[in-house]
């Protein structure tokens, strides 16, 4: 290790002193990864155990949609946007966006429209 | 900037009792570590793990935390970027949390086999019980811990902020963080669970958003948009619009107003030295260079012409002195002397003589015209040529029929090539004459004779850049941008056709009755099938053909005309580059308008990024509704102490906004107060530690043997008292 690294201390040693069980000895290397239950599989365990409806827990205080009507913004410029392209779905504010729009490649068309969640998506 | 790391190891870590709690605020963005009493945590790092190969060794090492990116040089960061434990709000990698705990509990000085001391540590708002569990079990058995608390860091905040009068008793806290947004209502001091209510987004979703807008703005810079670049972007000049569509207007005009709204970033750029046209010396020099060169080959080639002729000569000579002395020598001899000269027969020492007496002509350059000769003098005496061709068949041996076959070919080509002379020399005469006509018309009216030949010109220009046109992208005259991709870009017209006949033709099975070939012309299809050529290239030849000639003869009459430069691929000499506009400091400035209250103004309606949830302000509101007491008073009461805390809570305007949202949803009359949390980024660990300070905090913890015994149950069920 270069002597700058090992001055800031930069690269967390594999030895604790105050751990009981040492990193290595956890998670031994060759090992197969241990795999985390991610967010959507815990909160399936947490549904499964059937708490009662009135209780708060993570997936009920989540909010509901938004009652206000839906504002509609040009994708490209942020203005408000009173129309629509039908050939790229995309959301423009006048005639010149219009022309930006009809430009592009489809590829930044699918990049505006996953800005939210609208693009296309190949599975 | 408001965050900021502390990452200096402590040296005083010996000196706190094992009754002094540590307390951790453990935020999905930063992590904050320090003693429970103290007013600011001893160590701060973000909240993010890289396990980069290190390039001299090979070895994969842990740099958890944020630091001098120069020091990072060492490492090989491609294979893994940074990773957090977080799963929105919620720890679920717990393998990257002990990477982010030990590295915590090295910084704050721990020694000894064990930490020792009761932890307070944040979670989210109703964290799952599996992620608490599991974070309990690692403070257990892992680090060995006296005692383990949880709370929320909102409340902690809000409490802290309690205390130091910004808000009241009862209220409601809202607190946009890092992935998620939430909003508690406070009813006698305490948090009321039942009545909050959380929108997954926060910071994050306003960095990534902003970061994706400008690298499509601007894709040429899109490199220099690191996230730390745009974070850093966003909290400088990010705000918060009163009214987005009001805002939005204001650019949408332009103006005074909105030019002092917008921000730009200058790039580093350097003008590049402007290239100067090569002056006419150096021009001159060049050529005298070119010309030296030409005049160098040109030597070379005609030494080596002499030196072949030179040559041939001698081989000539050789082969005559050879011939001479073949005739003196005695018939008998003349086998042994043969086989000296390494020739077999006379005839081969002839053979060789004609062939080196022709290469010799041409090398001297005068051998067309004299082989013409003989072709001329071969057909006057096609009889002689040709004796068997009129001779019949039956009258002749195989052999001499073979000898006949092949002089009537001799003869059909020989015929051949005269017709073609023939026919070149016709067509010669036409082009005089042409010619000659042209010239008649154009002294006759030379003005009139000028203008046709310019149309006409025009009109060749036209149809052969149309059928250009047409094979490079099909019947699209829009040549520029079509928006459809695939296929149709790459393909002409008449190719398409093929194409679609060949899939009709491939798809059309069993409808009904097979017709096909009733009729002669259904065959007609296997004609346009059958070939992928273009059958107008002999006609696009033609018309090019002419324009090469019309321009040519226009250049000749016309001095001030100049034919259009061909983009033909066919001369790519000619054809000039387009000029490059030379790059500005403009080119290298990131301006941002709209971007500095779009990108917030997710906050409000996430439903601009995809996300169908209620914004900040309503969200308020679905609290206020969610409480299960329905009680004006205390609503009114909630209302009048709003407080904000969290990293989002510090964009400019947000206040304003926020009063004027809740507003909108009250009653009219309602009493609103809108405060910010003292710091909305350290409050929460401030509170913490406050809490952690408290003589009655070892109350609220619960230890090794609890956990075990009591059981995951109780643990779900586990919540702390705020108020001691």
């Amino acid at each position: 290790m270069e002597a700058e690294v090992i001055k800031a201390e930069l690269v967390l040693p594999t030895h604790m002193s105050f751990k009981r069980i040492q990193m290595y000895e956890k998670y031994p290397k060759g090992q197969s990864k241990v795999r985390w239950k991610q967010l959507k599989q815990i909160l399936q365990a947490e549904i499964c155990q059937n708490y009662s409806p009135d209780e708060p827990n993570y997936v009920n205080i989540d909010s509901p949609p938004s009652m206000q009507p839906c504002k509609r913004i040009c994708d490209i410029t942020g203005f408000e946007a009173p129309y629509h392209d039908p050939r790229t779905n995309l959301r423009y504010a006048n005639t010149d966006v219009f022309k930006l729009v009809r430009s592009l490649p489809n590829e930044y068309v699918q990049r505006y429209l996953a800005l939210r969640k609208a693009a296309v998506v190949l599975r | 900037m408001p965050f900021i790391s502390k990452i200096q190891r402590q040296t005083d870590y010996n000196r706190f009792p094992p009754s002094t709690p540590i307390v951790i605020d453990n935020g999905a963005s930063y992590f904050r570590i320090g003693w429970a009493g103290e007013t600011e945590p001893r160590v701060i790092f973000r909240n993010i793990v890289q396990r980069p190969r290190h390039k001299s060794t090979g070895e994969t090492v842990t740099i958890v935390g944020d630091h001098d990116p120069a020091l990072l040089k060492y490492f090989d960061c491609t294979r893994s970027g940074p990773r957090s434990a977080f799963d929105s709000n919620v720890v679920f990698q717990f393998e990257i949390m002990e990477y982010i705990l030990d590295f915590a509990f090295d910084r704050l000085g721990a020694t000894g086999s064990r930490i020792d001391h009761p932890i307070l540590i944040t979670e989210c708002v109703c964290n799952p019980v599996h992620s608490r569990s599991k974070m309990a079990e690692l403070l257990f058995e892992t680090y060995g811990a006296r005692s383990v608390a949880f709370g929320v860091d909102a409340v902690f905040s809000y409490k802290y902020n309690q205390l130091h009068g910004i808000c009241e008793k009862d209220g409601l806290a809202i607190c946009p963080g890092f992935t998620t947004t939430h909003v508690i209502p406070f009813v006698d001091g305490e948090p009321v669970y039942k009545g909050c209510c959380r929108t997954n987004i926060g910071g994050y979703h306003i960095t990534d958003y902003l970061k994706q807008l400008l690298s499509l703005k601007y894709p040429h810079h899109m490199a220099r948009f690191t996230w730390e670049k745009v974070e850093d972007l966003k909290m400088e000049h990010c705000y918060i619009a009163p009214d987005y569509a009001l805002e939005a207007q204001l650019f949408q005009k332009g103006g005074k107003e909105a030019e002092d709204k917008t921000r730009c970033w200058q790039l580093p750029w350097v003008q590049l030295p402007t290239e100067e046209p090569p002056s006419e010396e150096e021009i001159a020099r060049k050529a005298a260079i070119r010309e030296r060169q030409g005049q160098r080959l040109r030597e070379m080639a005609e030494a080596k012409r002499s030196s072949r002729i030179n040559e041939l000569e001698n081989q000539l000579h050789e082969l005559e002195f050879l011939l001479q002395q073949l005739g003196q020598v005695q018939k008998e001899d003349i086998l042994s002397f043969l086989s000296e000269t390494g020739y077999a027969s006379k005839q081969e020492i002839e053979l060789t003589l004609t062939k080196v007496t022709q290469s010799l002509r041409k090398a001297k350059g005068e051998s067309k015209p004299e082989q013409a000769e003989n072709e001329e003098k071969a057909d006057s005496c096609t009889s002689d040529k040709y004796p068997l061709i009129n001779v019949p068949d039956n009258m002749l041996t195989s052999e001499q029929l073979k000898e006949k076959k092949r002089q009537i070919f001799l003869k059909t080509t020989s015929e051949g090539r005269q017709r073609a002379k023939q026919k070149r020399v016709e067509e010669e005469l036409e082009r005089v004459r042409k010619t000659q006509q042209d010239e008649e018309r154009r002294l006759e009216n030379p003005q009139l004779y000028l203008e046709q030949m310019h149309t006409k010109y025009k009109e060749l220009c036209e149809k052969v850049e149309l059928r250009k046109r047409l094979k490079t992208n099909g019947g699209h005259t829009n040549g520029s941008n079509s928006g459809g991709v695939g296929r149709g870009e790459r393909l002409n017209a008449a190719q398409r056709e093929r194409m679609r006949l060949l899939t009709t033709a491939a798809f059309d099975r069993g409808k009904g009755e097979d017709t096909f070939g009733a009729k002669d012309e259904d065959w007609q299809l296997y004609k346009l099938m059958g070939k992928d050529n273009d059958d107008d290239d002999d006609e696009a030849d033609e018309d090019e053909a002419e324009l090469v000639r019309v321009s040519s003869r226009l250049q000749e009459i016309d001095p001030t005309f100049v034919p259009k430069p061909e983009p033909t691929a066919s001369q790519p000499a000619t054809t000039e580059v387009p000029h490059v506009r030379p790059l500005t400091n403009e080119d290298f400035q990131i301006v941002l308008g709209v971007e500095r209250f779009r990108c917030p103004e997710i906050l409000f309606h996430p439903n601009l990024v995809g996300i169908d949830q209620v914004g900040l302000d309503e969200m308020t509101g679905v609290s206020i509704r969610r409480l299960p007491s329905k009680d004006k008073a205390l609503e009114n009461r909630l209302t009048s102490s709003v407080f904000m805390t969290g990293g989002c809570s510090l964009f400019p305007g947000i206040n304003e906004r926020l009063e004027a949202g809740i507003r909108m949803l009250r009653p009219c009359g309602s009493p609103i107060k809108v405060a910010r949390a003292l710091d909305p980024v350290l409050d929460a660990w401030r509170g913490a530690s406050l809490y952690a300070a408290n003589t009655r905090f070892h109350q609220q913890t619960f230890s090794r043997s609890d956990y075990y015994e009591k059981g995951e149950d109780w643990l779900r069920r586990y919540q702390v008292r705020y108020t001691l």
